[in-house]
């Protein structure tokens, strides 16, 4: 029960949204369709996204970038396309989006995979930075390419706008199945050795080149797909959405979902997309202001509170399953033993290798290195 | 497991989010309900004050002087943070608030959303400063207050190539990354006469605080010619005082109303270049109109936002109702609960049908049937040049 | 003659670069920490100066103060956002330098509005040297930049404090054992390096006095390059990776037809360096241990 909550559980509820929104059809409001496909948007990103960051390891600051590709490049060769047959441009069959899914998603996978190269070489935060300029440049390319309208930005293919929302949320369901099955085969346990320890995994024969290089084409594939989407929900594209900061709010939802936390991405990113949706809605004429205040402040405190190793213990005593064990299941069964497989998605900390080898001491008051030995081996 | 906390205090939030939406959503229908789109927060917030404030000082006036025949107006204005993106869920917000005419959006570039989106419905909007050159769209459905860039691009090339009859040699300096700056410089470079050459200086952030490689391009130059915001100018400006020669004309379109008096602590008379620029308004008017408005927005907001966004904003609530009150007079009935599309046909006819609208912007304006606005461009010289 | 002036143009501003850098490369290698509100903090001394001065204060006391109130700004930051993450994941601080950040630009917007201000009574004026003119700010910040490179080696080489800094940066554990207050010298970096970018801040007004709530945010992320080009965690580094990216900028940038590249070839720049050398030229390389 337990195991099919965690991996189906996503699917269920998403399959459920799009079954109530699918049936409602036109009676649904036009905002709450819009709301829908930028949630879809936001999810496919941040859990492409989560693949590297929470998965391998590795920090990237330029997801917006492969977004950017694929938006482009997919909506590109649609449009073409579409001239070709000699339609308009509100023609756009669903042949065309599929065609144009795919090549959204080829472009920005090759880039990812260019990406992937230096990231053999580069470790941590090295690599954000190169992530980062590469998303800049990209940038940068756009705004000047004519053939893709430069600052004036591109006029963006078509479909139905009453079911993108449903395809949308289909596409979700597919980057989901991908990434968890990914995960879930001997490639993700080799994925997270990779992450857990490069050398270690090298010595235990894992190809890592080829590893990492998969890991970064994939996401960036899935981010294209999320591109291609966000061509479709827009009548033009700007290369000024594509800049650092929306390569950063992706990030957030990574980490406020919690790292290697397929779930997790998902809730963070419906919730900050829906609150960035609501919040003008609310915080109108002179408060408008306050919107990054508290989007501030939400974002500092929930950080701090979940992973302060001060809070720990508080953390550890009061949360939802505790809770939820209490009300719903009074006797703790004993003979229910955690079943390991079931946590392949939920590894919190990377785990020091050196700190194994060796005997850790503990230290008062400071957090690095206080970890004590029973902790840790009781975690393996 | 540890993120769950986190996830109820989410959901938690998100539910009183969701109760606010619908507190303010629901509303009773007494009023003529305006909506408009643009940045209060990042980086053009600036530009969308001004737009929220005049406007919201127009529709206060005219509520005070009793509305339209009782009925009152009432704004609307949603934040874009300048992001076309959040364009699709701002216009279907809007329409759920009871829409039923608009000011469009404040920029371009989330403008091409809002385009789209009110041609599907038949919804009317006057744009006080979305300058795109087909913001107006195809349907019949948008209008401009401010000149589109390609017709400013055009007017100020014809204006430079009567200044100069021989060979000559200008600079130019435009944010290539800016819609408004690339279109106008774009147009403006296409109707340049073949005795005039240029010399390009880019940039590519309108927040870049360091222009000395544009600077030192453009420092041969006597004429310069700057389609951009009050904002960049202001910094060029200033580094530029010492090393571009005194007796320089700095020449610029509408964005550059503002650089008097708007930013804090900037003193025009220390720059000895002359400034001028070709607008439709002028934040330093002395008379008329003009004058009115500008001592009634700083009285009420300040000087720190005012400028022509603000100005053509105002102008834009006026002609709307000005519009709506002469259809009136010629026989058409507007009840309070008219729908955006019926009232969009209205004033289609009103606009189209040769109304003419006075204000602060200029006097006898008309609009061509593509949206277009129709007025004098006038060549204000903000500052002449210092005697040397 | 373009040249030179270009030339010392890109001086200038890579010196603020550089300035803004060591501080960064500072508090990375000391804390760990990308700490992505250092622009911002830029931003909040840039306003602190903007308010005294209207307050006809002595520019220089202006200063004198912007720097006090960096400092402590750093400081209450660092103790209240960034050392409960202490023993957190990397990327939960990064994420709450991010928070501090939106934090900051917002307050910022608040309280001052989101209209340009200009700072006035920074302009030293300029002098000729033949035909070349050259502001005074200019040499101003070179040398300053220059005096504060020097300064900080010296005092992580010969001082008590100093000393305390590397070994922190070197291992926690171990400098926690050798009797050293990780936490006081950690703070005392994060006071270093607010004050840096209080110095940055003034430089920048000094040479265009315009600011606005997302004042330090570009400026953060090109020092941030300047010090990973340099090698995150060098003093020298940081100095010589802003110089070179304040010259590039500016010379790409009076080049008409390159010039609305001028980011991607700063960025393009990096990463060339970084696939070069993926230390950066200055950095220390680090053995792997399993």
């Amino acid at each position: 029960m337990m195991k099919f909550t965690k991996r189906y559980l996503s699917f269920v509820l998403i399959g459920l949204v799009m079954l109530v929104c699918g049936v409602q059809g036109s009676g649904l409001s036009a905002s709450t369709a819009y709301l829908l496909e930028k949630v879809a948007i936001s999810i496919i990103l941040a859990v492409s996204l989560g693949l590297v960051v929470g998965f391998l390891g590795e920090l990237s600051l330029g997801h917006a970038a492969f977004m950017c590709v694929g938006a482009y490049l997919g909506g590109k060769v649609s449009q073409l396309i579409v001239e070709a047959l000699g339609g308009s441009q509100h023609d756009s069959n669903f042949l065309v989006l599929i065609l144009s899914l795919v090549i959204g998603a080829a472009s920005a996978g090759l880039c990812g995979f260019i990406i992937g190269l230096p990231a053999l070489r580069l470790k941590g935060d090295y690599l954000a930075i190169v992530t980062l300029a590469f998303g800049e440049i990209v940038r940068v390319i756009f705004t000047n390419a004519n053939v893709f309208g430069g600052a004036q930005g591109m006029a963006t293919p078509r479909f139905d706008r009453k079911y993108l929302f449903i395809i949308g949320l289909a596409l979700v369901l597919a980057t989901i199945a991908i990434v968890q099955n990914l995960l879930r085969s001997k490639h993700g346990r080799a994925i997270t050795a990779i992450r857990d320890n490069e050398i270690a995994a090298r010595a235990t024969g894992i190809n890592v080149t080829k590893y990492k290089l998969t890991v970064f084409a994939v996401s960036s594939a899935l981010a294209g797909v999320a591109g291609v989407l966000y061509s479709y929900a827009n009548f033009n594209l700007q290369p000024s959405k594509f800049g650092y900061n929306y390569s950063i709010e992706i990030l957030v939802m990574v980490v406020l979902g919690g790292m290697g936390s397929i779930n997790g991405s998902i809730i963070a990113a419906t919730l900050i997309t829906y609150l960035n949706t609501k919040l003008p809605l609310i915080l109108t004429g002179e408060l408008a202001v306050l919107q990054n205040l508290f989007y501030a402040l939400i974002l500092i405190l929930l950080i701090i509170y979940n992973n302060a190793p001060a809070l720990k213990g508080f953390r550890e005593k009061y949360n939802f399953k505790n809770l939820w064990n209490k009300l719903f299941k009074p006797k703790h069964d004993p003979a229910r033993v955690r079943d390991d497989a079931a946590r392949w998605d939920v590894v919190p900390t990377k785990i020091e290798m050196n700190e194994v080898l060796s005997t850790d001491v503990v230290i008062d008051n400071f957090g690095d290195n206080s970890a004590d030995i029973g902790e840790r081996g009781g975690n393996k | 497991m540890k993120k769950t906390i986190t996830k109820i205090i989410c959901l938690a939030l998100a539910c009183v989010m969701a109760v606010g939406c619908f507190a303010s959503c629901s509303g009773d229908k007494e009023e003529f309900v305006i909506g408009v789109s643009g940045p209060v927060t990042g980086v053009a917030a600036v530009y969308g004050e001004a737009v929220r404030n005049a406007a919201q000082m127009a529709v206060d006036e005219i509520n005070a002087n009793g509305g339209l025949n009782g009925v009152n107006f009432k704004l609307v204005f949603l934040d874009d943070k300048h992001d076309a993106g959040n364009i699709s869920t701002n216009y279907a917000s809007l329409v759920e608030q009871g829409m039923q005419v608009s000011l469009g959006t404040v920029t371009t570039a989330p403008g091409r959303e809002f385009t789209k989106y009110s041609a599907q419905d038949n919804v009317f909007f006057l744009t006080p400063s979305a300058t795109g050159d087909d913001i107006p769209g195809t349907a019949g459905n948008g209008y401009q207050m401010c000149f589109a860039d390609g017709d400013q691009g055009k007017v100020a090339a014809e204006y430079v190539n009567g200044l100069f009859t021989g060979n000559k040699t200008i600079g130019i300096l435009y944010n290539s990354a800016d819609p408004y700056s690339s279109g106008i410089y774009t147009q403006f470079k296409a109707s340049l006469a073949s005795n005039i050459t240029t010399i390009d200086a880019a940039f590519t952030d309108d927040k870049l605080a360091d222009f000395s490689g544009q600077i030192s391009q453009l420092a041969s130059c006597d004429f310069i010619f700057m389609p951009i915001y009050y904002t960049p100018a202001s910094t060029f400006m200033k580094q530029a005082k010492d090393i571009i020669a005194p007796n320089a004309t700095y020449y610029g379109c509408d964005g550059l109303d503002g650089i008097d008096g708007s930013i804090d602590g900037f003193n025009i008379s220390e720059i000895p270049q002359e400034i001028s620029m070709l607008s439709h308004f002028n934040s330093k008017a002395t008379e008329g109109a003009a004058k009115t408005f500008i001592d009634n927005y700083v009285a009420k907001y300040g000087k720190d936002t005012l400028s022509q966004f603000g100005a053509a904003a105002y102008d834009c609530v006026y002609a709307i109702y000005g519009a709506m009150k002469s259809a009136i007079d010629g026989g058409k009935e507007i009840p309070s609960d008219i729908s955006a599309s019926e009232l969009c046909d209205i004033l289609k006819a009103e606009f189209n049908g040769g109304y003419t609208y006075s204000g602060v912007t200029g006097s006898n304006i008309t609009w061509g049937t593509n949206g277009k606005v129709q007025k004098n461009a006038v060549k204000y010289i903000v500052k002449a040049a210092n005697a040397q | 003659m373009n040249f030179i002036t270009n030339l010392i143009g890109g001086l200038s501003l890579g010196g603020i670069y550089a300035m803004i850098a060591l501080g960064y490369t500072m508090v990375y290698g000391i804390a760990k920490m990308l700490n992505f509100a250092h622009g911002d903090i830029i931003m909040v001394g840039g306003y602190t100066i903007l308010v005294f001065t209207a307050q006809s204060v002595h520019p220089l006391i202006a200063i004198a103060l912007a720097i006090v109130f960096c400092v402590g700004l750093g400081v209450v930051v660092e103790r209240v956002a960034y050392k409960p993450l202490r023993g957190a994941s990397p990327l939960a601080v990064l994420i709450t330098a991010i928070g501090v950040s939106y934090l900051l630009q917002s307050l910022a917007q608040m309280f001052f509005g989101s209209g340009t201000k200009m700072v006035t009574g920074l302009d030293l004026g300029s002098f000729n040297i033949g035909s070349l003119k050259i502001s005074v700010s200019t040499i101003v910040t070179l040398l300053s930049c220059i005096a504060v490179m020097v300064a900080l080696n010296l005092f992580v080489k010969y001082t008590k404090t100093g000393r305390a800094m590397i070994a922190v940066s070197e291992d926690k554990g171990a400098a926690q054992l050798m009797g050293i207050n990780v936490n006081l010298i950690i703070m005392i970096t994060f006071a270093i390096g607010s004050a840096l970018a209080a110095l940055a801040g003034t430089f920048y007004l000094m040479r265009s006095p315009s600011i606005y709530s997302t004042f330090g945010s570009l400026p953060g992320i090109k020092a941030f390059s300047a010090a990973v080009i340099g090698g995150i965690g060098s003093i020298p580094g940081a100095m010589l990776g802003g110089i070179l990216l304040g010259v590039v900028e500016v010379f790409a940038n009076s080049v008409s037809a390159i010039a609305p590249y001028t980011d991607a070839i700063e960025f393009a720049i990096l990463i060339i360096i970084l696939l070069v050398k993926p230390t950066g030229f200055l950095g220390k390389k680090r053995r792997e241990k399993v």
